[in-house]
């Protein structure tokens, strides 16, 4: 043990008398914190300061790996040094380790030199995981210099080993991702970075400071793993072959040594060029960076989502919550330490929800049949919606196994999307509607597709279980079919009255929100008494009386009227498409789909009833500013998925048909986000900008409480703090 | 290494003289336990440097030609660090005073002279007073002036009850310090003794060289005188005897020229030299140029 303490005291000394050392070990990271720092703005942001802690502590675990272990133990054996100790009764292992011990105690005080500066001048919190960090940054340092020495081992001279290091330097700083996001690099790169041992290191020290992930989880166990067995195999190897004197030679086939140790990084390499998980963990960490940045957005007016307007306020956000909400621009912006955008002009307003959408369905009719078995394509849609500025979407009936798929991948960082929630299949009567709606699926998928997509109970007590195990499923809500179809439609079954309320009575029971597809006053009405939370359409054949209204004010029960789809269905009857050349629809696409769904709808019907088409779409139109006088609270849904109600700006087109029917504007947008969220059971963290609620909202050039449709010149969208790029987001699903 | 068959004995020192190549630093690898042999036996202390080289390395002192410290290690500093690795240490400041180095004890490597680094090299070879002690060419590269210095140090060292064994290519070093000397070529001993001893094997006789004015008429030359080895030369004004007893030749030569009446010149003894027996042996010079 004396000799150990020996030499790494002595290393230590040494050190701090070398300038070198401390400029390699020290100054230049610092150099590069301050730089980075600098770049990446990020005094206003947390996200982009961890970034900056795991680049430039990288870079120097890089350096004193390769320069401060590699090349100084090449050095004191070139000028004799080592020579001095091979006749002391010592073996290599007291060098070795006290070059990595010693390497380890020098770099530390760097590390809190970067956190302190972090904290006092860019105001960086400490990172939640302090102890994680240490482990980590300890690991990786201990496997970088014993990575060192074994290059030291295995060359012959100086120049050797310079070229050597170059060779796993360079590669290690400029493709692990510790200074260019591995993100922005091309696909080959990434592969070649999941060979590095530095992108573990660097992936590893990311998910600690941007995600708050242990050292211990299962990703940085075994990137940990990989790396004390890499550095396992480094001390053995690097004593095994230690040599004292520059007049030993060893064989150019010792070099192959680097490649075992290696090893670990080889094999996972592999696997992960093979799973692409490390690609898809560093976008994840990427967004959850770009989730933590401090923005202040100044001078902007607000919607706040519950009628409240603030004329030229600002909006604090971090952490991707909302922080603050200001009245007036703040005077001093820069205690505040975010970035500052100036949004003049600009309304800021919660994200735009759709409470009625059926996202299996395409809203159109592809050319393509395989379309329609496209994987990808719910996850589209659902990127369509955020395109779009509709934040949140739920779905009023679709498949159940599909469905929770999708929202599983809605809410997994791979994946940026609107935020999806569920009811999963209908009730419905056997033989009722939307069974009709079976027969567009093939044969041998119609028995799937009924028993995942519908729940025909016999009986109050079936009705019951079925929603008990739809609650179990992990649904978000139930919804129920009144419909008894008419004239122009056809005729179904209505689901019986006393196992429509058994559904609702035992959703409400399983605290969980319902919603009922009415077709007339009195399915209206039996979903009041029933205690619905919702009335999904309202009715297309008749009036609903004042009453039905009073009692839906009185419960407070939401009234949604799918004008949309109306409206759709009345141009379908006149052979009119021109609800699919709005420009923000023409944008989300898909283009194919459009322009076919034209095509195919474009020629009117023989039987051309102007009257029943317009009636379609007027009744609804009655019965919403009815709702509206009444006092009932209002939501926006589109029924999107039904033929020409394309999955994409629904909300906008929504509210633009009810300020058509003369709704005022500001009571449409509160339909779209704070009395959307709370049918949701979501306001506390959305259709709000207060303070602690998610930063999910909109920032839009214009006015909509001047004109309704600036609600489609969208300047920007955030996502619980994530400035959504919308350029890319379809790209997530080309393939 | 051919075969080399020596012995050290306690207190001595012994010197392995040979051109460059000769051998001298494998061997003494060998005893220090740094590089292996391929056969026969070698104890160092009791002990075999091949099994029990940490020991051996334990007990040993070694000065290897050409070694460095750190620029910026402090002369104290390297000391220290290098006792640590035995588990026997001298008395330090007792060593670095006798190398002469007290003064310098908090200097920076890098700004001692020649001679000062090779006294710290000594310094560390005895940290751990060993009783056996290895200085292989411990001043070559020196400047005359210095490696005056570090016979000094070693003739010091010749005080305490160690064995001391140097390998070197100088002469003088060998004939000043060196209780006994072996004299190494192509990996073989070709003598071994006494520097004197050699000496006189070697060549056996001493030279004793007289000049006079006028020629020598040797056919006087007495009875005693005309027995030994002798030639003239200098057109027979100078006289070259060689004898193994030069005092009492020098007598009789002296008493022969006054006899003569001639006037004596000059008059010198010569020893023969390591180096000349090194010629004798080899037929090359010990070092080149």
């Amino acid at each position: 043990m004396k000799p150990y303490i020996a030499q790494i005291s002595s290393n230590l000394r040494l050190m701090g008398r070398d300038r070198s050392v401390l400029f390699f070990s020290t100054l230049f990271p610092l150099v590069f914190f301050f730089t980075f720092a600098q770049a990446f703005r990020a005094g206003s942001s947390p996200g982009a300061m961890s970034q900056v802690f795991a680049s430039v502590m990288i870079i120097g675990v890089l350096g004193s790996g390769f320069f401060g272990a590699g090349i100084r133990t090449v050095l004191d054996r070139e000028t004799n040094i080592l020579r001095r100790f091979k006749v002391a009764p010592i073996g290599p292992g007291p060098i070795i380790v006290a070059s990595m011990v010693s390497g380890w105690v020098a770099y530390m005080p760097t590390v809190c030199l970067f956190l302190i500066f972090g904290k006092f001048i860019y105001h960086a919190p400490l990172p939640a995981n302090l102890f994680s960090l240490f482990i980590f940054i300890t690991i990786g340092l201990l496997a970088f210099r014993a990575m060192g020495m074994i290059i030291a081992s295995v060359v012959n001279s100086q120049q050797e080993a310079t070229v050597l290091i170059q060779l796993l330097y360079l590669p290690m700083l400029f493709l692990s991702g510790a200074t260019f996001p591995l993100e922005m690099l091309p696909d080959w790169v990434k592969t070649v970075a999941n060979f590095l041992p530095a992108t573990y290191l660097y992936l590893g020290m990311k998910s600690i400071l941007v995600g708050g992930e242990s050292a211990f989880s299962k990703p940085n166990l075994w990137a940990g793993l990989a790396l004390i067995t890499a550095m396992a195999v480094a001390l053995f190897v690097g004593i095994k072959l230690f040599r004292w004197e520059k007049e030993e030679k060893i064989g150019g086939k010792a070099k192959l040594w680097i490649l075992v140790v290696l090893a670990p990084f080889v094999l996972s390499g592999f696997y992960q060029a093979h799973s692409k998980q490390s690609i898809g963990r560093e976008k994840q960490l990427n967004r959850q960076s770009s989730r933590q940045r401090s923005v202040l957005f100044n001078n902007v007016n607000i919607f706040v989502g519950n009628g409240e307007i603030i004329q030229h306020g600002a909006v604090l956000i971090k952490n991707g919550k909302i922080s603050q909400v200001f009245r007036q621009p703040p005077l001093d912006t820069a205690s505040l330490n975010a970035e500052v955008e100036d949004e003049s002009g600009k309304t800021l307003m919660p994200g735009l929800i759709d409470m009625h959408v059926h996202i299996g369905a395409p809203g159109g009719v592809f050319k393509n049949p395989q379309d329609y078995a496209n994987p990808h394509a719910q996850m589209r849609r659902l990127a369509a919606y955020l395109y779009s500025g509709i934040t949140t979407v739920r779905s009023t009936g679709d498949l159940l196994e599909g469905a929770l798929e999708v929202r599983k991948n809605s809410q997994s960082d791979d994946n940026t999307v609107a935020q999806f929630y569920t009811c999963g299949p209908l009730f419905t009567a056997s033989g009722g509607h939307p069974e009709e709606l079976l027969e567009n699926f093939p044969e041998f998928m119609r028995k799937m597709a009924k028993e995942q997509f519908m729940r025909q109970p016999k009986s109050a007590g079936e009705a019951r279980t079925q929603v008990d195990a739809l609650k179990l499923a992990g649904v978000d809500c139930v919804k129920g079919v009144l419909e008894a179809g008419n004239e122009s439609w056809g005729k179904f079954n209505r689901l019986d009255p006393q196992i429509y309320r058994a559904v609702m009575d035992e959703a409400t029971k399983q605290g969980l929100p319902t919603a009922t597809h009415t077709g007339s006053a009195a399915d209206v009405k039996l979903a009041i008494d029933a205690g619905s939370n919702s009335i999904e359409h309202g009715s297309t054949v008749d009036l609903i009386p004042d009453e039905a209204f009073a009692a839906m004010k009185a419960r407070g029960i939401f009234y949604d009227p799918t004008l949309s789809v109306f409206e759709a269905y009345s141009d379908l009857a006149q052979g009119k498409t021109q609800i699919l050349d709005r420009p923000l629809l023409q944008q989300v696409g898909p283009l194919d789909l459009i322009n076919n769904t034209k095509s195919v709808f474009s020629k009117p019907p023989k039987e051309l009833n102007v009257a029943r088409a317009n009636s379609l779409f007027e009744i609804p139109v009655q019965n919403l500013l009815h709702a509206y006088q009444s006092g009932v609270t209002l939501i926006t849904g589109s029924d999107a998925g039904n033929p020409m109600v394309i999955h994409g700006p629904t909300v906008q087109h929504e509210v633009e048909l009810w300020v058509d029917a003369k709704i005022p504007k500001a009571v449409a947008l509160q339909a779209a986000t704070y009395n959307a969220a709370k049918a949701l059971h979501q306001e506390t963290r959305i259709g709000l900008i207060k303070e602690g609620m998610d930063a999910t909202f909109l920032l839009l050039d214009g006015d909509p409480l001047q004109d309704i449709t600036a609600t489609e010149h969208i300047n920007a969208v955030f996502l619980r703090g994530e400035h959504i790029d919308r350029s890319d987001l379809f790209d997530q699903f080309k393939k | 290494m051919r075969g080399i068959d020596l012995e050290v004995k306690t207190g001595e020192v012994f010197g392995l003289l040979g051109p460059n190549g000769a051998g001298k630093t494998t061997t003494l690898e060998i005893l220090e336990g740094i590089r292996p042999r391929t056969s026969g036996s070698v104890s160092v202390l009791g002990l075999d440097p091949a099994a029990q080289s940490k020991e051996i390395k334990d007990r040993i002192g070694v000065c290897l030609q050409a070694t460095n410290l750190p620029d910026k290690m402090k002369v104290h500093e390297a000391l220290d660090l290098f006792a640590a690795f035995y588990s026997k240490n001298a008395d330090r400041d007792q060593l670095l005073k006798r190398l002469q180095l007290w003064d310098k004890k908090d200097a920076l490597y890098k700004t001692l002279s020649g001679g000062q680094k090779q006294r710290v090299a000594l310094a560390l070879s005895l940290v751990n007073d060993p009783s056996l002690l290895f200085l292989d060419e411990p001043t070559t590269g020196l400047d005359p002036q210095v490696r005056l210095e570090i016979h000094t140090v070693i003739q010091e060292l010749k005080k305490d009850k160690r064995s001391i064994l140097i390998t070197t290519h100088y002469i003088e070093e060998a004939e000043r310090l060196c209780d006994r000397v072996a004299i190494v070529d192509a990996g073989k001993i070709i003598e071994l003794g006494t520097p004197r001893e050699i000496q006189s094997r070697v060549l056996g006789l001493t030279q004793v060289e007289v000049t006079t004015r006028l020629a020598l008429p040797l056919d006087t030359l007495p009875e005693k005188i005309r027995d030994e080895k002798h030639s003239s030369s200098n057109e027979g004004r100078t006289l070259t005897v060689q004898s193994s007893t030069p005092a009492t030749l020098i007598m009789e030569l002296v008493r022969w020229i006054d006899q003569l009446g001639f006037e004596l010149v000059d008059i010198h003894m010569k020893r023969p030299t390591l180096e000349d027996v090194f010629i004798e042996l080899t037929g090359k010079r010990l070092r080149e140029g």
